[in-house]
């Protein structure tokens, strides 16, 4: 597939690294203001498969060590691309080209830093002509839907600044669309039953509003990857009669969560965290935990290390959240299904959230209600209940009407009087961990010999 | 878990039932039930317990026995001529013969863990006493995947961990006395005790390691442990040295405290030998790491050290004999080496170095730690003044001594990888010491040469004379071993396990005994952190990979993270740590699937084989001990691959790839049998070269579970090293893929045509839920 290619393309080149001295040269990078890389859906007609177009000096006239602007423009067409689909092949181009041997690529969009290695150049890799076959061919042979390509590289100063700004506004605009479109607007979410290895009754519902709880499929995503390999772990979920909008429960969804999770999953509601919420892989990116002191959420990310502010780790929730099963107040979630508007709709959203990371805050804070962003404490600023509790009132945060409306319960219950018979033993006679002093324990003896050396039967005769 | 021998005494207690007076109970276990798992179906199994899961392995992973030795010499009808189909006096066949000498390596290498266990939990408990906690790794609840499994218990204390002892000694017993005369005759059942044995020392090695991570204050997995320095060229020679031998760490920790506690740590150099130098550098990584096991002798033979310490597993049983040559004393501290020393660890210490010091005596015993800390210190402080003139041969000396050779060839004979040590010394006699000196890299330290030489010559002492230069610049940085993998580690690594992104874990650890020196190691390391696989190391390999470095001067340790992600190098420590290897599989299967782990053996094993990509690389596996590990991962469905010295293991587990119906799995979506492939092919096998075993090894990390995108990154990564290696497409491909989605696009042309000409038809199914286990199935259609 790539004999004529100087060097090697393939999966093993993925994880190298270029460092400056090794570098023939540089394309884009933090150095360059101007530079982007963008896929564009054309009609059929439109573009000629495989042309491949250098505006602008080629490698071989750039000078060895220097950094240059830089635009790479993809267009392709076929029956069944859509305009939907252009970010998720455009996110491909750094994949395959890390596959070469001696090409890095970095980030994205209007981000991109490119290095080639001094050796692979002078193994041959003389131009961008044959970066464009290496895409070309590893486009067609990944995504077959894809009927025509053609790309064009720039590098001329000026023709690279005047298409950075066609697409800047671009990236703008799909965006936009990605962020408004909402779950009312598609009839069919995409279902990813990849986790079942690991948990074999979960099932990722992915809707716009609603990313895979690992954050790594948007529903745009799963509609490519579904388009890809239709007999693959990412399916259409076609989502049927909507039950309840605000809880976020279709008829559709149901029915496919019943035969994938092997009946073990009736209902799934995808905008809550009780009653029937949407099961939680292993891979989630942070977890969504009640507080049940304080009627709130907490929401703790992967890379959290410490404590949350209920005194349980990242791994301890986590754990009891993981699995594929359905826990009430225990959410495995995406960090941008945080940015969604459905984020716990149905359980009062940001409202309800009172404490978070700091990490995770700044990450989500632009979608989030302004008037809450300070409202809700981080590790920061409270470090257990209590503390939280002050910060709630003093900062105002809506939660406290909640309470005023139904005082939460002070305390955990108080333990449940023991009915079996029970032996009393005397305070500290057999000290037992985590039992605090003074609680009753039931002993059940087995095997146990008892031996007495009297027994006295006495007579009642009183009755 | 259980308190023991309780007993109450009740003077009066008047009830309803009655009142007793000066009623006592006695107790022998209180059971503490707070662990809301029920308990699995197989807590504490006995000898035959999980003999069905393992036949089901056995069956389809045939042993292959290569005798090592065709008789049988164990009980007086013998000598018993086994080969071909004769059968010994008992009636025993030579595949019976060999699967008993293999189960008695394995109980061998398991009862020394235990062994090692015990003596250390005995001694912590004197210490830090019963209640002492068990906290063994930071972000983790399940702290000793082995204990839950097996046992079906949490060890919350030093006092639990007696429990998990206690059974493993029992079942040792029961496995010993199987290889009696006249008892197992079935050769796959002999099989399946090994496999218990093999269950039973990761047990083991997790009690010796979690006890003394948790007292001992070592690393509780941190990724960014410290680096140690490690080689001959870290100790610093104007210092007294003393130099530690073994794998129990209690007396060179006391041999630090006494350095530290009396502000002396500058004045003495400390390096340790094998596992010890790991759980040395673990406690205090200014300890100097001399090296893995093959160092031992050449070190003695430098004459640096001045005073050894042995303590057990692995010494040089001659030591008394090379610490006399250069002048030195020995100090035992272990029952189970005491050397033909005398016993003084009731002896005033300040008598017991005038002793040494003076040569009244050549060596002692002392079995109390501290004791041995401080007379370590002071002997070692009074004897190296002493030894200041010590001086070993000269190049003039060994040239001319090497001119007494009688070509005789002995040397070369007795040598277990034939390296051509006649011509070495003959041209040292000419004056031409590069062959003598590359010796150095390949040599693995036996010294048999001497023993069959017949002039007598101290090869060993030539060799390092030739390759002093290199020896000065042996200075290298290990990073300390890191102990557990952390859950969070496990569960950040989920995704990427899930989708294939990672290719596979690969573990390298064992012994020393390399065909062609450490720097095989270092490469086949190398080689699959290039390719972003997690890689796992421990023991002696952990320490030859730190001796190679590329030309930038930087070795692996210095280039690579010690995180468990892919690309990270970890350094789990000792011999005793592969307990978090085999451990970190088993959290996978428990964090993520939250299969139950309690007495569950079977269920997560099923779990583990058909899905974790992990595969075990013992390319210089030598001792017993590297059998029963071995034998660990073979129950819980690891493949294991060794060195060609690994064939003397006596046999190795081999599938049938060809033979489709010893491929069929159950999906437990559906309760049908389908067919998966030979994944992984082999589960013990020995390459002969390197290049056969990284082919192997990227081939061995393929599961039935994979997704497309999984074995679509593993097909490439076994195509480009087959191509590499072996050139072509390997013939076998039609067999891994299983729909056209699992082909790597980056390869489709060619793999599409290889497929076609093997005349391959796509499958129905990918990835079903795999298992082997009927009664797993969830769902039967």
């Amino acid at each position: 597939m790539f004999e004529d290619i100087p060097v090697g393309v393939g999966i093993i080149y993925e994880g190298e690294r270029i460092r400056g001295r090794q570098m023939q040269v540089e394309l884009g990078g933090p150095r360059e203001r101007y530079k982007f890389e963008l896929v564009q859906a054309r009609k059929l007609d439109e573009i000629e498969d495989g042309k491949i177009e250098i505006i602008g000096p080629d490698l071989p006239e750039l000078k060895p060590g220097t950094n240059h602007p830089f635009g790479i423009l993809i267009e392709v067409a076929g029956k069944e691309i859509e305009k939907d689909l252009e970010g998720v092949i455009e996110r491909r181009i750094h994949e395959y080209t890390n596959f070469i041997e001696g090409f890095m690529h970095l980030n994205q969009r209007y981000d991109i830093q490119l290095r080639l290695s001094k050796k692979s150049y002078e193994k041959g890799f003389n131009s961008l002509r044959l970066l464009g076959e290496v895409l070309k061919r590893l486009f067609k042979s990944e995504m077959p839907f894809i009927e025509k390509i053609q790309i064009t590289f720039m590098t001329d100063p000026d023709k690279v600044k005047e298409w950075y700004e066609k697409a800047m506004e671009i990236y703008e605009a799909r965006d936009a669309r990605a962020r408004g479109m909402s779950d009312d607007d598609v009839d069919v979410f995409y279902g990813c039953s990849l986790c079942q290895s690991f948990a074999p009754t979960h099932l990722c519902v992915i809707t716009p509003q609603r990313y895979a709880n690992c954050g790594a499929i948007s529903w745009f995503d799963g509609r490519a990857t579904a388009k890809v390999d239709p007999k693959g772990p990412v399916f259409e979920i076609p989502k049927g009669e909507c039950i309840d909008p605000v809880k976020g429960e279709y008829e559709g969804v149901n029915k496919v969560i019943r035969d994938k999770s092997l009946g073990e999953i009736e209902r799934v509601q995808l905008y809550t965290a009780f009653g029937y919420p949407h099961t939680s892989c292993g891979c989630f990116e942070g977890c969504a935990f009640y507080i049940p002191e304080l009627d709130g959420f907490g929401v703790v990310h992967r890379n959290f290390k410490g404590e949350t502010v209920n005194g349980l780790t990242f791994v301890t929730i986590s754990d009891l959240t993981a699995g594929g099963r359905q826990v009430d107040g225990f959410h495995g979630l995406s960090i941008e299904y945080m940015r969604s508007p459905k984020f716990l709709q149905a359980d009062g959203g940001w409202n309800r959230v009172v404490w978070m990371p700091q990490e995770v805050k700044e990450r989500v804070k632009e979608f989030m209600p302004p008037e809450i962003v300070d409202k809700i404490a981080t590790e920061n600023d409270v470090s257990n209940l209590d503390e939280l509790r002050e910060f709630l009132k003093e900062k105002g945060h809506p939660i406290v009407e909640r309470w005023a409306e139904a005082p939460a319960e002070e305390a955990a219950e108080a333990p449940a009087e023991v009915t079996a018979p029970t032996l009393e033993l005397p305070a500290g006679a057999i000290p037992i961990q985590g039992i605090p002093a003074g609680m009753g324990f039931r002993i059940i003896l087995k095997n146990a010999k008892i031996t007495a050396e009297k027994l006295i039967i006495k007579a009642d005769r009183g009755k | 878990m259980s308190k023991r021998d309780l007993r109450l005494k009740i003077n009066e207690l008047s009830s309803a039932l009655g009142t007793f007076k000066g009623l006592e109970i006695q107790v022998g276990r209180i059971f503490e039930e707070d662990w809301e798992e029920p308990l699995g179906p197989t807590p504490f199994p006995s000898v035959g317990t999980l003999r069905s899961w393992d036949l089901k392995l056995l069956n389809r992973y045939k042993p292959f026995y290569m005798p090592f030795c065709d008789l049988c010499c164990l009980c007086t009808f013998g000598k018993c001529d086994l080969t071909g189909d004769k059968r010994g006096a008992c009636g025993i066949t030579m595949a019976g013969q060999q699967s008993r000498i293999v189960l008695l390596a394995a109980c061998i290498g398991a009862s020394t863990h235990a062994a090692h266990a015990r003596h250390m939990l005995n001694h912590l408990i004197e210490e830090y006493g019963r209640d002492a906690p068990l906290e063994v790794a930071l972000n983790t609840n399940v702290e000793a995947p082995h204990i839950r499994l097996v046992c079906g218990f949490r060890p919350k204390t030093l006092r639990d961990l007696e429990d998990a002892l206690d059974y493993v000694e029992t079942q040792l017993v029961q496995l010993v006395a199987a290889t009696h005369t006249g008892q197992e005759g079935d050769n796959l059942d002999f099989e399946s005790k090994v496999f218990h044995a093999g269950m039973l020392d990761h047990v083991a090695m997790e009690v010796a390691d979690i006890e003394q991570i948790a007292t001992l204050g070592l690393p509780k997995g941190e990724p960014d442990t410290p680096l140690a320095d490690l080689g001959f060229g870290s100790i610093d020679t104007s210092k007294p040295v003393i130099m530690c031998i073994g794998h129990n760490v209690l007396p060179s920790v006391d041999i630090i405290d006494y350095l530290m506690d009396h502000d002396l740590f500058g004045e003495v150099e400390v390096g340790g030998l094998c596992c010890t130098a790991h759980d040395m550098s673990r406690y205090d990584k200014r300890a100097k790491v001399i090296g893995p096991i093959s160092w031992q002798l050449r070190f003695i033979r430098s004459g640096i050290p001045d005073l050894i310490v042995v303590d057990e597993q692995c010494l040089r049983t001659d030591v008394m004999i090379e610490a006399k040559k250069i002048g030195v004393p020995v100090i035992a501290t272990s029952e189970k080496s005491c050397l033909g020393l005398p016993d003084r660890t009731g002896d005033d210490p300040d008598k017991i170095v005038e002793d040494l010091v003076e040569g009244r005596v050549p060596g002692v015993l002392i079995l109390d730690p501290r004791k041995v800390g401080e007379v370590s210190v002071k002997t070692v402080m009074a004897v190296a003044p002493r030894r200041a003139g010590f001086k070993t041969l000269t190049r003039e000396a060994v040239s001319e001594m090497a001119k007494k050779c009688r070509s005789c060839m002995e040397c070369v004979r007795a040598c277990p990888n034939n390296l051509p040590i006649m011509e070495a010394v003959q041209a040292a006699a000419q004056g031409d010491f590069e062959p003598l000196a590359a010796l150095y890299d390949l040599c693995v330290g036996c010294a048999r040469c001497e023993s069959a030489c017949p002039v007598d010559f101290p090869i060993i002492t030539f060799i390092n004379k030739a390759a002093e230069k290199e020896i000065l610049n042996e200075k290298y940085l290990m990073r300390v071993g890191r102990g557990a993998i952390q859950d969070v580690e496990i569960r950040e690594v989920g995704r990427a396990i899930v989708f294939g992104e990672i290719p596979g874990v690969v573990a390298l650890v064992g012994c020393a005994n390399y065909p062609a020196g450490g720097a095989d190691v270092a490469r086949i390391a190398e080689e699959f952190l290039k390719r972003r696989f997690i890689v796992l190391v421990s023991g002696c390999s952990a320490m030859n990979i730190a001796m190679t470095r590329d030309e930038d001067g930087l070795n692996l340790y210095e280039k690579y993270p010690g995180i468990f992600d892919a690309g990270g190098l970890v350094n789990v420590g000792s011999c005793v740590s592969n307990a978090h290897i085999t451990g970190a599989t088993i959290k996978i299967a428990n964090i993520f699937a939250k299969r139950p782990l309690r007495a569950n053996y079977e269920e997560i094993a099923d779990y583990v084989y058909n899905r974790v990509g992990a595969v075990g690389v013992a390319w210089g596996a030598m001792s017993q001990k590297a059998a029963s590990i071995a034998a660990g991962c073979w129950r819980l469905g690891i493949p294991v691959v060794v060195g060609p010295h690994g064939a003397k293991y006596r046999r190795m587990l081999l599938g049938r790839k060809e033979r489709e119906e010893d491929w069929m799995v159950y999906d437990a979506r559906s309760g049908e049998k389908v067919y998966v492939g030979p994944a992984p092919e082999h589960l013990f096998y020995a390459a002969e070269t390197v290049e056969e075993a990284l082919v192997m090894i990227a081939k061995l990390a393929m599961r039935p579970n994979d997704t497309s995108k999984g074995r679509a990154v593993k097909l490439s990564h076994y195509i480009d090293l087959y191509q590499k290696y072996y050139g072509g497409m390997p013939d076998d491909l039609h067999l891994y893929v299983r729909r056209e989605a699992d082909v790597p696009f980056t390869m489709r042309d060619q793999i599409m045509k290889a497929l076609e000409e093997a005349g391959w038809v796509e499958g129905k199914i990918a990835s079903p839920d795999p298992t082997l286990v009927d009664r797993l199935v969830r769902r039967r259609l």
